[in-house]
């Protein structure tokens, strides 16, 4: 299964990444005081590609979502777009500027934060250092106190703004870094894990900010992240990335279609007869009857022609009266997990023999 | 929805928000301590005591002699006050507000560095000349002190005077260099930290912060003479005491020049090693 | 013992005991290893000891072989101070040095693992890591001790050597109580690592030498302040055969190796007081 890319790019999309290569050559550590002195007379140079032929777009205004375990090259990609590291290959553009080319230009249009790395000053209280990136960024002085209030709005920053960076807790430093990362205004914005660690309460937060700044303000945003709530609430569209290389790169509810495949609708009929007529029941097309209790019935989906769970229950609905009705619906994390193994599959990795059931089952799964 | 872009400033107020920028960036270091009345009374306290029981020492020392080493008991009391006050110049201490190059690299916090409009090296160039200026203020204060309570004389002459003015400018950039060149060490490797003290250590020796080099045995000085570090504190002091006349003057500012040239190559060559190694490993 | 179920108890408690140091020493010995697997930065954190204190070394040596003497002391009776003092420093460090960081353990939550643990918090703190740079420094120290004693003109009897290595533990214990207090300071209020800071300069710049030389009011200060005087002065003081002139009662001198463990207990009462009101990392 090839990365598909949505096409050739339009005018539209502020990211662009294509092709993005990044191999990496550092010299092998060998053990020891001896091996020390022979890795400094006769270094050993291993390479390592971290990522291997990126490809993606990113329209304005839309959220895109990263996904990929640990070391899956997500860093590594962000640090290319914004101009840290250069690529051993391939092309990226961000607002029309090539960032690793133009590295200031670029600066001035994008924002960044990076989970668990602060830009703030640590001695400082919070406020001086958001002063002080107003003066590199040369916002104007009017500018930078409507958006101070406007971040304080959304994100109650005068709690704490006054406090050394030293003595916030992390969702408090967070939420400051997310308000200099923005305080000129970018039209692009990196997020690497920036909730990594923090308690719900303030996640949420950030997460209700990070909408508003998409939706109503129009920005452009990168986000990698593990958090499935976080994808689920923020992003249209999703990268799978995993050992370097893009998995899968679709709108969520088309991933959701293609390996969310398993849900249940739990219907307790009206009527307790009505369960005995259902098959042969052309509306229920699609549907599998999984369980019959008397007037509750348990529906999946068919392995061919299966619709949606929204279209599933528009079709019961519409045909008969229910009493009762619940839901249940593989999680995200679930549908990530299988769209990885499938990918592993098609690429005949080897999977270990305990998946392998799993996987043929087609994604039903006994919860 | 958008983002409209700034209208290019005009010509006065491009060089305004210049300055504006480069002055909120060379006043971190200083405003953190300032900010801590706590601290900066302690940081006084810390200066005056210490100057005070260099007094006494040095003093103590001459209770019995009056010429050791070509020193007399007021050369070397006034040199060991300034070489105590020219210590706030040489190392703010940074490690206390995680802002040492070291801590940014350990963090990886370095990479905010390479995602602002401004280059890393002018960053760290306006930092350090903040650092040094706010040094140079708590010296020159402490200096009209010590004048005033007798504990420092002033140079014999008006040309010593200014010999040690123009050396002690030339001193400061050697060690400007000098603390560059170790931290740019930092962007190749992280496990250095021991050889950072014992280089800061070695630095604080050679350029006679714990004691006139005049005091060391002949080897030692001839040693020494072929590295930078006595060009940053024992000459300037020395000429200010009179321990070198004014006549000497011309051939140690030259010296001093010829590294403050060399260093500076050195320091902008390897700059440019420094962010092409971070752009290729990532930070 | 008086009774069986008295015996039992003492039986199970030395038990206990001893299962606790056996503890310790695990600790120690996983500590070095761990240490040395970075071996360069093993051995060279055993460098940066030395060095650190070679620079008292040469300082006092090159004094000392340029001027006759200090105050009323000759040179070698200093060099008795100093060595003294060195190899005092030295095993505290080796000891107790540990007391020393406490604050970057608070930030770091170490502090409230420990308090998870079955082993007296103090002693983990001076578990925490090993200290491979006291190797160095009491490396230093010993060489340096045994030139003192070997140029000393001192009568040794079995009284006096009694004297001698009673002071160099009480000094140690001395250091130990001074941080321990601190750090009973800092488990509530953590910026007084720089009061830390300060006190371990002073001592280190002023605890080798005569306190004789300073005036009246700061040789008070230092007995009755700061108890400096009592770590190697006043001892070398009256083993020199000084004690009438050592600016406190000579009875008081005489007795002042009794100030370490004095104060070390006192310490540690203060510092289990202060644990357990000790509020937590985040507040």
């Amino acid at each position: 299964m090839h990365a598909q890319f949505r096409g050739h790019e339009n005018d539209s999309d502020v990211i662009v990444a294509r092709g993005l290569c990044k191999v990496f050559h550092t010299t092998k550590r060998r053990p020891g005081f001896a091996g020390a002195l022979k890795s400094l007379v006769a270094p050993e140079r291993i390479e390592k590609t971290a990522v291997q032929d990126v490809s993606f777009n990113v329209s304005r205004g839309e959220l895109l979502a990263m996904l990929g375990p640990n070391g899956a090259g997500k860093s590594t990609t962000i640090k290319m777009l914004t101009g840290i590291l250069v690529p051993s290959a391939g092309e990226a553009r961000v607002a029309g500027v090539v960032p690793y080319e133009e590295r200031e230009r670029n600066a001035a249009r994008i924002g960044a934060v990076f989970g668990q790395r602060s830009q703030l000053w640590w001695d400082l209280p919070a406020r001086e250092s958001l002063n002080i990136l107003r003066d590199i960024y040369g916002v104007p002085r009017s500018e930078h106190r409507a958006r101070l209030r406007e971040f304080d709005e959304m994100l109650e920053l005068s709690e704490f703004w006054n406090t050394r960076v030293r003595h916030l807790s992390l969702g408090q430093r967070v939420r400051c870094d997310l308000a200099a990362a923005l305080l000129h205004d970018p039209p692009v914005v990196f997020l690497d894990e920036p909730t990594i660690g923090m308690d719900v309460v303030a996640k949420e937060q950030v997460r209700q900010f990070l909408r508003y700044e998409v939706e109503q303000r129009g920005r452009t945003v990168l986000l990698t992240t593990h958090d499935m709530t976080e994808v689920t609430r923020l992003a249209g569209r999703v990268v799978l990335i995993n050992d370097g290389r893009i998995v899968m790169d679709d709108s969520l509810e088309e991933i959701r279609r293609r390996f969310g495949g398993t849900w249940q609708v739990h219907v307790t009929f009206v009527d307790p007869y009505a369960a005995n007529h259902l098959d042969g029941d052309s509306s229920l097309a699609g549907l599998r009857i999984v369980r019959r209790e008397g007037p509750r019935v348990v529906f999946g989906p068919d392995e061919k022609h299966a619709p949606a769970v929204h279209e599933a229950l528009k079709r019961i609905t519409q045909r008969y009266q229910i009493s009762d009705l619940a839901l249940e619906q593989n999680d995200l994390e679930d549908v990530i997990r299988v769209a990885f193994q499938r990918q592993k599959l098609h690429e005949g990795a080897d999977v270990p023999p305990s998946n392998i059931a799993e996987i043929s089952a087609a994604g039903v799964h006994e919860r | 929805m958008t983002v409209h872009a700034h209208v290019a400033p005009s010509g006065t107020s491009r060089v305004a928000t210049g300055i504006t920028r480069y002055w909120g960036i060379a006043r971190i270091t200083p405003l953190g301590e300032l900010l801590a009345p706590p601290r900066l009374s302690a940081n006084a306290l810390r200066l005056g005591v210490q100057i005070f029981l260099v007094v006494c020492l040095w003093r103590a020392l001459y209770a019995q002699t009056s010429h050791v080493a070509g020193l007399t008991r007021e050369q070397a009391v006034t040199y060991a006050v300034l070489a105590t006050l020219a210590g706030r110049m040489r190392i703010l201490d940074r490690r206390y507000g995680r802002d040492t190059v070291l801590q940014h690299m350990h963090f990886g916090t370095v990479i905010y560095w390479f995602l602002r409009p401004l280059a890393p090296r002018r960053y760290y160039v306006l930092r350090a000349l903040g650092d040094q200026v706010y040094g140079f203020t708590w010296a020159l204060v402490g200096y009209a002190i010590c004048l005033w309570a007798g504990a420092v004389s002033l140079p014999s002459s008006t040309a010593s005077m200014t010999a040690f003015v123009v050396s002690m400018l030339l001193g400061q950039m050697i060690l400007y260099h000098v603390m560059q060149l170790i931290d740019l060490t930092c962007f190749w490797t992280l496990h250095n930290s021991a050889a950072l003290l014992i280089l800061q250590f070695i630095q604080n020796l050679l350029s006679g912060s714990y004691s006139p080099l005049w005091f060391f045995p002949d080897w030692f000085n001839t040693m020494s003479s072929f590295l930078p570090f006595q060009f940053t504190l024992n000459v300037p002091l020395s000429l200010y005491a009179g321990i070198i006349p004014p006549s000497d003057a011309i051939q140690q500012l030259c010296f001093q020049g010829a590294w403050v040239v060399g260093l500076a190559l050195l320091t902008k060559w390897l700059w440019r090693r420094a962010a092409r190694r971070i752009i290729s490993q990532g930070g | 013992m008086t009774s069986i179920r008295e015996a039992v108890k003492h039986v199970s408690e030395n038990r206990s005991i001893s299962r606790s140091w056996r503890v310790t020493w695990q600790f120690i010995r996983l500590n070095i290893r761990s240490q040395m697997e970075y071996r360069v930065n093993f051995f060279m954190s055993i460098a940066i000891g030395a060095v650190w204190q070679v620079s008292i070394v040469v300082f006092a040596v090159v004094l000392l072989t340029r001027f006759p003497g200090m105050g009323n002391w000759t040179s070698s009776e200093v060099l008795l101070i100093v060595g003294m003092r060195m190899l005092s420093h030295g095993l505290y460090v080796l000891f107790f040095g540990r007391i020393f960081e406490l604050s970057s353990l608070v930030q770091e939550g170490r502090i409230d693992t420990f308090l998870l643990r079955p082993l007296p918090v103090y002693r983990q703190v001076q578990l925490a890591f090993f200290p491979a740079n006291a190797v160095g420094d009491l490396a230093v120290a010993l060489c340096l001790f045994v030139d003192s004693l070997i140029r000393s003109s001192i009568e040794w009897s079995p009284g006096r050597i009694t004297f001698l290595v009673a002071a160099i533990l009480s000094g140690m214990l001395l250091e130990a109580a001074m941080f321990t207090a601190l750090s009973s300071i800092a488990l509530h209020f953590p910026t007084t690592s720089y009061w830390s800071t300060w006190l371990d300069e002073l001592m280190g710049t002023f605890g080798s030498y005569p306190l004789s030389i300073l005036p009246r009011a700061a040789e008070a200060v230092f007995t009755f302040g700061i108890p400096l005087a009592f770590i190697a002065y006043l001892p070398a003081g009256v083993l020199s055969g000084r004690s009438a002139t050592l600016g406190v009662p000579e009875s008081l001198a005489i007795l002042s190796p009794l100030a370490g463990p004095t104060a070390f207990i006192a310490t540690r009462l203060l510092w289990n007081h202060s644990l357990r009101r000790y509020p937590g990392m985040n507040s």
